[in-house]
């Protein structure tokens, strides 16, 4: 009987492993792992840490004795593979409780090795109460931590998705938390403008965030537990530190067997998944991905491609030529929630478009999630990247406190079939009051780009905005009800509330510059219909409007 | 002390916030409003109304996807 044999064993691991055994009942599959844990749900640990979920035993999909029991597969959990022999078709590998060395001979070697957490080489890291979060037996430790009730505060160390879920479920459970991000905003992966309105989100749940800055020091007490971390403006008290800068490949074991890697540092894949070694494949986060929409390699540790590529792998390893199974690319869509607010991307981010060298034109669309009289309808914001020659949607993100999953996939399922902002604008999409509304998000978001691409409307973004906010040849005008803007408006614009237009600017310049701010940015856009027909040339609205603009309002 | 009672359900901005400005230039000092709304961004919108104009919120809960708010005119 051949052998397959899988080095790993969380997602893309176990998937491969199970899938192989459904394609076929004549082979012995064998699956190795240094850790204690398979099969678990690494994306639920913040979640295991702030006590949404109770008991480990909730991550844990499925145990090696059930692999054993229900599919004839043999998981070897303290098992670690310390050597490829491609030559000689074998594994060598550890057992990590007896220390005996182990070789396993394979037909098929599938590298499922993973991604582990990258930790720099901060003075002081090495003091007690210092995590990374990505192993069930790391969560365990850190959750017994908080158990004993001496935490207080703790610092996040990386504004990304694990750190902004782990800053949620600490300050859920009480304790002080601050963000530290070197960039100038939390979600590096997406635009900041979308991203502030995340980063507002946290502040407002009493999260510190710090921004621009890298934790340069931690300081210990005698005992040899954290208490500080030191950037270059504080000395932020932490009772724990979680590092969460992101995770890098693991790619050792391959390397050493001659298993070529990428641009980005992953194991290099055909579309088969398939490494440069014959028999030899990669699947899961230690594998590299294709951008669908550059082509280029590109590499996004995500649990929805591992189990992806998993799957394909285990078809390949029985599949002629012409059955083999394939992926052409990923977007890297993701979602995250961070306390009340939701946020979502696909594809490119606007700066990523720009440095591909697309003709960009983007909009920012405030709407509803749902009809605005069913009850329990949320805003959301979408952010619409696309190409001005060819139409051709290239990218998204959608925040907001309401349904954004939906949205985003919609989107992702769009740009994967190559879609134009045109075919968007078109979609028949599911409506009744619960659920949508007639004009969509999606739908209305495409409408807007179309608008500002054909130039019926000029736009401005929030950021853009923000920076002539001390240019003062630039008119701010809220043309909201006086009542709206009391209560809060961008700081120094005038309220002319729209029906007053006509009658207040009559004598002003027409080559002044004016921004209409609205809190969608539809009422802006007759406004500013109404200022060009009175002849102004250099009006534009805000795009987003009051809804949109993530920074400080009066 | 009398009360007011205002359903804004299903309005969207302004709505909400033009109809209490209107509603609480017809009360005394001392009455109580309250307004029930669907519109999530009214949340915010009232802690700021209620700071800017000095009037007080006694109360802002959310049940069932309304947002009822209380509060007194000072």
């Amino acid at each position: 009987m051949k052998n397959i044999l899988v080095i790993g064993a969380v997602a893309a691991g176990t998937k491969a492993a199970s899938k192989a055994r459904r394609e076929s009942m004549d082979v012995n599959v064998t699956v190795l792992t240094r850790d204690e844990y398979i099969s678990y749900a690494g994306c639920g640990l913040p979640y295991y840490i702030g006590d949404v979920i109770k008991s480990k035993d909730e991550l844990l999909v499925k145990t090696p004795e059930a692999f054993k029991k229900e599919f004839d597969i043999d998981v070897l959990t303290h098992h670690e593979a310390i050597d490829i022999l491609p030559e000689a078709k074998k594994v060598v590998a550890k057992d990590l409780k007896t220390d005996k060395i182990k070789e396993f001979k394979y037909d098929k070697l599938i590298l499922a090795t993973g991604a582990s957490p990258f930790v720099p080489p901060i003075k002081g890291v090495e003091l007690n109460n210092i995590f990374t979060l990505r192993t069930v037996s790391e969560a365990i430790k850190i959750k017994q931590l908080i158990n004993t009730g001496k935490v207080k505060n703790a610092v996040v160390v990386g504004g990304g998705f694990i750190g902004l879920e782990v800053a949620e479920n600490l300050t859920e459970r009480g304790i002080k938390t601050a963000v530290v991000e070197l960039l100038d905003h939390v979600l590096p992966m997406y635009d900041k403008e979308m991203a502030l309105l995340v980063q507002n989100e946290l502040m407002e749940h009493g999260v510190d965030v710090i921004t621009g800055e890298a934790v340069e020091a931690f300081e210990g007490d005698s005992d040899g537990n954290v208490k500080y971390a030191i950037t270059p403006s504080k000395k932020i008290p932490a009772d724990m530190v979680i590092m969460s800068v992101g995770v890098r490949p693991n790619t050792e074991l391959a390397q050493k067997a001659g298993i070529e890697l990428g641009d980005t540092r992953a194991i290099k894949v055909n579309h088969n998944m398939e490494t440069n070694i014959e028999d030899i494949y990669a699947v899961g986060d230690c594998a590299e991905n294709i951008n669908l929409i550059t082509g280029k390699p590109a590499w996004f540790p995500m649990g929805s491609t591992s189990n992806k590529t998993g799957r394909i792998a285990a078809i390949n390893l029985f599949a002629e030529n012409a059955e083999r199974d394939e992926l052409r690319g990923v977007l890297g869509t993701n979602v995250v929630k961070v306390f009340n607010m939701n946020a979502a991307k696909t594809g490119l981010t606007e700066r990523e478009a720009v440095k591909e060298g697309f003709d960009v034109e983007t909009v920012i669309v405030p709407a509803d999630d749902r009809a605005h009289y069913y009850p329990g309808y949320k805003k959301i914001v979408t952010k619409l990247i696309a190409d001005r020659k060819s139409h051709r949607v290239l990218g998204a993100q959608i925040v907001g406190e309401g349904v954004v999953d939906k949205p985003i996939d919609i989107i992702a399922a769009a740009i994967t079939f190559g879609a134009r902002v045109d075919d968007l604008a078109k979609l028949d999409l599911a409506y009744a009051p619960p659920f949508s509304s007639a004009m969509s998000s999606t739908i209305t978001t495409a409408n807007v780009w179309l608008n500002k691409v054909a130039d019926k409307v000029k736009g401005i973004s929030p950021i853009e905005a923000h920076e002539k906010l001390s240019d003062k040849n630039v008119m701010f005008i809220d043309i909201r009800a006086e009542e709206e803007y009391m209560v809060k408006t961008i700081p120094g614009a005038v309220n002319i509330p729209k029906g007053r237009l006509k009658k207040e600017l009559k004598d002003t310049p027409k080559d002044r510059e004016i921004i209409l701010i609205c809190n969608v940015g539809k009422n802006a856009y007759l406004a500013y219909l109404t200022l060009k027909h009175m002849g102004f040339e250099k009006a534009a609205i805000l795009e987003g409007g009051i809804n949109a603009y993530p920074y400080e309002l009066q | 002390m009398p009360e007011k009672h205002i359903n804004c359900r299903g309005m969207q901005c302004p709505g909400p916030i033009v109809t209490l400005f209107k509603e609480i230039k017809t009360l005394e000092p001392g009455d109580i409003i309250t307004i029930e709304v669907t519109d999530f961004g009214f949340k915010k919108d009232i802690n700021a109304w209620c700071k800017k104009t000095g009037n007080e919120l006694l109360s802002l809960e959310e049940k069932d996807n309304v947002i009822t708010a209380k509060i007194k005119k000072t």
